[in-house]
């Protein structure tokens, strides 16, 4: 049965629906075969139940035949007579072998062999009677023909009356006959009805099986439609036909939809944390530059107005003050121009350069500023404002309680295997163990640096280098402080 | 879904066990109809006996009770016997003639005739052509002596007459009324029987006071017997006190007569057999006696009497049968017994 199923699940759905409508009408025709041969058979009978009456109406035909010939030859002695005589006799006997010669209690089996007896007595005397004509015996073939005709009369009364009973008898089994054929129709009709119910069962249960996955599959497309298809579970495959070769097409597409859908999801997050990223690093930028704005107040009117009063001091003659106003005016436009993210590193020692030279005119070259270049590495793309405040820091709280002109910044920049060195040291006080413990986990406050911090620089560079350690801070108290920041020489970084 | 599915499941399985049943119940009803369709037809056929030797019947009345009674008890007593008793020229479209239904019996060559004889030259010819032509003939209730008949089966006539005689004798002496005036029924064609029976009345009833007359009943054909005997009492000026009737089909005529006359109780009836309609006019008192034949000894002699002459080739000459008088003293013990023989 399994097999059979697997065998009809495997069709395809044109086979399936020649096999339905196949085995339906197959049943339908072998009960209507069925039926039809049994009736013939039935009217067959029917046919033969009047069928000793006509035998037996054969039988008086033939007796009065015999008897005329019999009266003809004994009249005339005709030989045509005779003949009719003969021949009569003969169809008699092989008539006479259709009836009963034995003893019943059954009336109509018993007249037959009443008759057949005196059918035997009547061809015996009739012998005898045309013996007696040959004899020219006329009293005895009188005597004989006489007895013929009484026993004729007798064995048509006989016959007539077999034939009547037979006639009710095979009446009465005629109307049974009939009465019989009425059930059978009845019966055929209930046969025929059960089976057409059972063929519509048939049907409804076989195309159930053809679209019972059909059905299944529309009402995955639906639920695929409403808008969650990685929560659809893929359809079993039942069959091979090709309901199920679309069915295994749906849940490939299924697969691939799911697939896809997480693919761009991923894509999504990375998009999104990069976007964040990118959002966090120009506040960070801007807040830098914001403070920056905010400590030294409008640097565009300061360097015009410092650019003017160079001027006028290149007319003066006075060539130092010249030189500090333009270091000045340098240090101002730096800030105004490179508000972009990554700079040279040239350019950022520029600016620590003129930074230190305002500070010397201001603090009368109380700070030895030191520089140990790799002139190699000037190029590199570095974030920009990321020495100058190290090298503020170092002034305002490495240096500021040294004795003038004994405090030194060495700034160096140097190749560490892939990485960009860039080192601010000072010889100062030192910073405390926990300080930078607070610095580093990124506990401390901008506030508490004062001014752009080494918090701000080192946040960014975080967001810069993708959280690499590129940061370290290293500090013995009355020894001085150190601060490096290591860049990695990537490719077109150079 | 899960849900959805199994219950798909579910129903597609009842549908499929729904189908098994229908597809089963087809395949019976086919099978059930083509044994209908077999049968048909098969029922009418009856099943039927053979028998190795067959005896006509041959009545002087086939209509009459007491014939009918015998034929009855003798084909019962055949069958027992392995032999088969047919009653000729029954249920024929014709009625024929006793000598035709002889004729008939000898041609349809049966192997043995129960005739009720009588005293004819024609029953006598025909009983020894039939004996000529080996069929061996026995009579019953009448005989035929001159003919070549193997065995009679009967009454001793002068002995039933004189029965009779007594009892007409009981009727004077209970009446007390004399002279006593007696008529005899006699049947036109019973004859030499009648006649027995007749002078054993008379010799029974010499000497009493009894006045003893007859008439002859015309039972020639089914209708004329009632007639007739209306005709005969019509006919005579005193109503006889007794009148006495020699055979079944008179003492019924007879009953129906007197009931119509309105004379129930100015004369009675000495009858003989004992069909319901008798039985019934002697509790009425319309009838003093009758005398009935015990059917059953005279069937057993008949079939006894044929199958010995086939056996042996030799048979008694005569069988002498017993009759039963009844009266309203004996009517309801002998109805019982009637009763439990399920006559």
């Amino acid at each position: 049965m399994a097999f059979k199923s697997r065998f009809f699940a495997n069709m395809k759905i044109s086979r399936k629906l020649v096999a339905v409508f196949l085995a339906t009408s197959l049943i339908a025709m072998g009960v209507n075969l069925f039926i039809y041969i049994n009736l013939n058979m039935a009217l067959e009978k029917i046919n033969s139940v009047f069928s000793s009456n006509i035998s037996l109406n054969e039988l008086s035909d033939n007796l009065n035949q015999i008897h005329s010939g019999l009266t003809g030859y004994l009249e005339t002695k005709g030989t045509d007579d005779l003949e009719l005589y003969y021949s009569s006799t003969q169809t008699m006997e092989e008539l006479m072998k259709d009836l009963n010669s034995t003893v019943t209690n059954n009336s109509v089996k018993l007249s037959e062999r009443d008759i057949r007896n005196m059918l035997e007595t009547y061809l015996k005397t009739a012998d005898e009677a045309i013996q007696a004509k040959r004899g020219r015996n006329i009293d005895e073939y009188t005597a004989k023909y006489n007895e013929c005709t009484k026993i004729r009369d007798y064995l048509n009364t006989y016959i007539y009356s077999v034939n009547n009973e037979q006639f009710k008898t095979n009446s009465n089994n005629y109307n049974a006959l009939v009465n019989s054929l009425r059930y059978t129709e009845i019966m055929s009709l209930l046969i025929f009805a059960v089976a057409s119910v059972m063929n519509v069962l048939l049907i409804v249960i076989l195309t159930n099986t053809i679209t019972r996955p059909l059905t299944r599959l529309s009402a995955k497309a639906d639920e695929i439609s409403q808008g969650s298809p990685e929560n659809v579970e893929p359809l079993q495959v039942y069959s091979d036909d090709e309901v199920g070769k679309v069915t295994k097409a749906f849940n490939e597409m299924l697969a691939s939809i799911k697939d896809y859908i997480a693919r761009i999801r991923t894509q999504l997050i990375t998009q999104s944390e990069m976007k964040e990223k990118n959002l966090l690093m120009e506040t960070h930028l801007k807040d830098a530059q914001l403070k920056y704005l905010q400590s030294q107040i409008n640097p565009h009117f300061l360097f015009n107005t410092l650019n003017a009063g160079a001027q006028l001091a290149m007319m003066e003659g006075a060539d130092r003050t010249v030189e500090y106003i333009r270091n000045m005016a340098d240090f101002f436009r730096y800030n105004v121009k490179k508000n972009s993210e990554s700079v040279k590193l040239s350019e950022e020692i520029e600016l620590v350069d003129s930074y230190i030279y305002i500070l010397n005119v201001r603090f009368a070259g109380d700070i030895l500023f030191e520089k140990e270049i790799d002139e190699s590495l000037l190029g590199v793309m570095v974030p920009s404002m990321i020495i100058q405040p190290l090298v503020e820091n170092s002034i305002k709280y490495g240096i500021k309680d040294v004795e003038p002109g004994e405090g030194k910044i060495t700034l160096s920049v140097y190749r560490e295997g892939d990485n960009c060195c860039i080192r601010v040291s000072d010889n100062g006080i030192g910073t405390d163990e926990d300080i930078i413990e607070k610095i580093m986990s990124n506990e401390k406050k901008p506030s508490e640096t004062r001014g752009v911090g080494i918090t701000n620089v080192m946040e960014r560079l975080d967001l810069h280098y993708n959280n690499r350690e590129v940061f370290e801070i290293k500090s013995k108290k009355n020894e001085g402080t150190q601060v490096t920041i290591k860049i990695p020489l990537e490719a077109g970084n150079v | 879904m899960v849900m959805k599915v199994s219950k798909n499941k579910v129903a597609v399985s009842i549908l499929a066990g729904i189908v098994l049943v229908l597809f089963f119940a087809t395949v019976a009803g086919l099978f059930f109809y083509r044994e209908m369709i077999k049968d048909l037809g098969t029922a009418q056929e009856e099943d039927f006996t053979e028998y190795p030797r067959l005896y006509a019947y041959i009545a002087e009345d086939p209509d009459s009770q007491l014939s009918s009674r015998i034929y009855k008890e003798i084909s019962e007593y055949a069958v027992e016997n392995n032999c088969y008793v047919e009653m000729t020229g029954q249920n024929l479209s014709t009625s024929y003639s006793k000598a035709d239904r002889m004729n008939i019996a000898i041609s349809s060559k049966v192997d043995g005739i129960i005739l009720e004889g009588d005293d004819s030259a024609e029953t006598a010819e025909l009983i020894n052509k039939a004996t000529a032509n080996g069929i061996p003939v026995v009579t019953v209730l009448s005989d035929c002596q001159a003919s070549a008949r193997k065995s009679f089966v009967g009454l001793n006539n002068f002995s039933l007459g004189s029965e009779y005689g007594a009892e007409l004798a009981a009727i004077g002496d209970l009446n007390k009324r004399y002279p006593l005036n007696a008529l005899i029924l006699l049947d036109r064609d019973d004859g030499n029987a009648d006649d027995i029976i007749h002078a054993a009345i008379q010799q029974a009833v010499t000497g009493r006071l009894i006045r003893l007359n007859s008439a002859v009943v015309d039972t020639s054909t089914p209708f004329t017997s009632e007639e007739s005997v209306m005709n005969i009492l019509d006919g005579l000026e005193t109503i006889p006190d007794v009148i006495i009737c020699l055979n079944d089909r008179t003492t019924e005529s007879a009953i129906q007569c007197i009931v119509e006359k309105n004379l129930v109780g100015k004369t009675t009836i000495l009858g003989y057999y004992d069909s319901d309609t008798i039985l019934k006019a002697i509790d009425r008192g319309s009838v003093y006696a009758t005398f009935a034949i015990e059917t059953k000894t005279v069937a057993k002699q008949c079939v006894n009497a044929l199958n010995e002459y086939h056996d042996t080739g030799f048979v008694s000459d005569y069988f002498s049968s017993n009759y039963v008088l009844i009266n309203r003293s004996n009517i309801t013990e002998y109805q019982t017994e009637e009763k439990e023989d399920g006559i």
